[in-house]
């Protein structure tokens, strides 16, 4: 689907972030002018341009603050879809794309996952790990992935956990998990925050582009 | 639950009966009573252009709400579904064999929209009695009501071949009055889950373009852990025969 410049989607209104305490956007951040309109069709929290990204990453104070650009996240150990513990810290010395999707089998997490397998050679070309997480258990993503082929890790946010930690804002008064990416460098920085909903496709272009830039 | 193709194993159920056309000519009653009464009123009043705006919001409106109910009953419940069990039943036969929709009689294929309309507009008309309400409210019901149930109608149109149309209503395709055969054939290629709307189909490219029907889904799915139809690939014995081959295998 081509979608060049949308209006804003009157859906909008009614997105809910789990995060009551933070403001929607840190000011600090110049790039931030650059952030798009609607939040079903892509905001990008950050852009290229980075003040000094590696020599001073940027810990998150609060407790309640999401993760985002700047920050190191919380580490997080999580079952993949063989049931093996994988935790973040496995990945520290090439950049990572961790992408939050909704749920196995529905189609805009499989176009989303379909979308990532079939450029996968373009991300292991920039040296990057690609890992989707969802709450899903180990066997529905086992399924998911022998059935679509997907050859990256999946990981089981058990009682969507992490999704709460690092603040990934739900759509449609909460009732709908968030479809957010985030690129972490290699030195487990976080670079790039993607939200959108529904269009996933973009979630491969907009991370394949960061990556280019790391 | 195995499919019967009713047009070839039982043809006598795309008849009208005596009970159908009562029902349609009872639905057209009750939408052209509020159409009467709005002319009235807007003949005393002499002002056209409130009740015109509020036929076309009537008519714009119906598109949606065909779209709305077409996308429930293709995604959700199934023939012992309380109330709509054998419409859902009617449209996934429907989608197996899309073309029996042109060999059912008039009143066969409307009456359960009449019985739907009636029940809808005898209140809604009894109620604006009281408030007393104008040309143009009537106007808005009688066209809404009257376009949802013609709504079957214009659906078996869009199904039928080119040349069996009425040149007036191939004119009203074209021009996007009526929805086309082409913007409904979008709907009938698996999983079914586009071009639902089947007035005048205008609202098919803003609902498909901002999802909102797998918005609904997904949300529905994470609400109730209820799946749609179309998230699936349709059944092998639920898949689309084409007329000539279904009819060939019939003689």
């Amino acid at each position: 689907m081509a979608c060049t410049s949308l209006p804003k989607h009157p859906l909008t209104l009614l997105r809910a972030p789990i995060n009551k305490s933070s403001p929607p956007s840190p000011p600090a951040f110049p790039s931030l002018s650059n952030a798009s309109h609607s939040q079903f069709f892509g905001i990008k929290l950050s852009a290229s341009s980075l003040p000094n990204p590696s020599h001073s990453p940027k810990r998150s104070m609060l407790v309640f603050a999401k993760v985002s650009e700047g920050n190191v996240p919380p580490s997080f150990t999580l079952k993949d879809q063989d049931g093996k513990n994988v935790s973040l810290s496995k990945f520290k010395g090439k950049p990572v794309v961790l992408y939050f999707y909704p749920a196995d089998e529905t189609p805009g997490c499989t176009k989303q996952a379909c979308a990532f397998r079939d450029s996968y050679e373009k991300f292991k070309k920039a040296g990057a790990e690609v890992v989707g997480t969802s709450g899903d258990d180990p066997s529905s993503h086992k399924a998911f992935a022998k059935k679509y082929r997907l050859p990256f890790t999946l990981l089981s946010d058990d009682g969507n956990k992490v999704r709460k930690q690092w603040g990934v804002p739900s759509d449609l008064f909460g009732t709908l998990p968030g479809r957010q990416t985030y690129v972490i460098d290699k030195n487990g920085v976080v670079r790039l925050v993607y939200n959108n909903q529904f269009q996933p496709e973009k979630h491969v272009d907009e991370t394949l582009k960061l990556l280019q830039t790391l | 639950m195995k499919p019967t193709n009713v047009a070839i194993d039982d043809p006598t159920s795309l008849r009208s009966t005596w009970s159908h056309r009562a029902w349609v000519a009872s639905g057209f009653a009750s939408v052209l009573t509020p159409l009467a009464k709005s002319a009235v009123a807007a003949a005393d009043s002499g002002s056209v252009f409130e009740p015109l705006l509020a036929a076309y919001a009537g008519y714009v409106l119906a598109d949606l709400a065909s779209g709305v109910f077409h996308w429930a009953v293709d995604n959700y419940g199934g023939p012992s579904t309380p109330v709509f069990g054998s419409q859902i039943e009617a449209f996934q036969g429907h989608h197996r064999w899309p073309w029996t929709i042109t060999r059912r009689e008039f009143a066969n294929n409307l009456h359960p929209l009449a019985r739907a309309v009636i029940f809808t507009v005898l209140p809604i008309e009894a109620l604006l009695d009281v408030m007393e309400a104008g040309a143009a409210a009537h106007a808005f019901v009688g066209i809404c009501a009257g376009c949802v149930m013609l709504s079957q109608q214009f659906h078996a149109w869009a199904h039928e071949k080119a040349r069996r149309v009425p040149r007036a209503v191939a004119a009203l395709q074209a021009a996007g009055v009526l929805v086309s055969r082409q913007m409904h054939g979008a709907h009938h290629r698996p999983p079914y889950n586009i071009n639902y709307c089947i007035v005048s189909g205008a609202w098919n490219g803003v609902l498909d373009e901002y999802k909102v029907f797998e918005a609904m889904e997904m949300i529905l799915f994470f609400r109730f852990a209820v799946r749609p139809r179309s998230w699936s690939e349709p059944r092998p014995e639920w898949r689309e025969e084409e007329e000539e081959a279904e009819e060939a295998a019939a003689l």
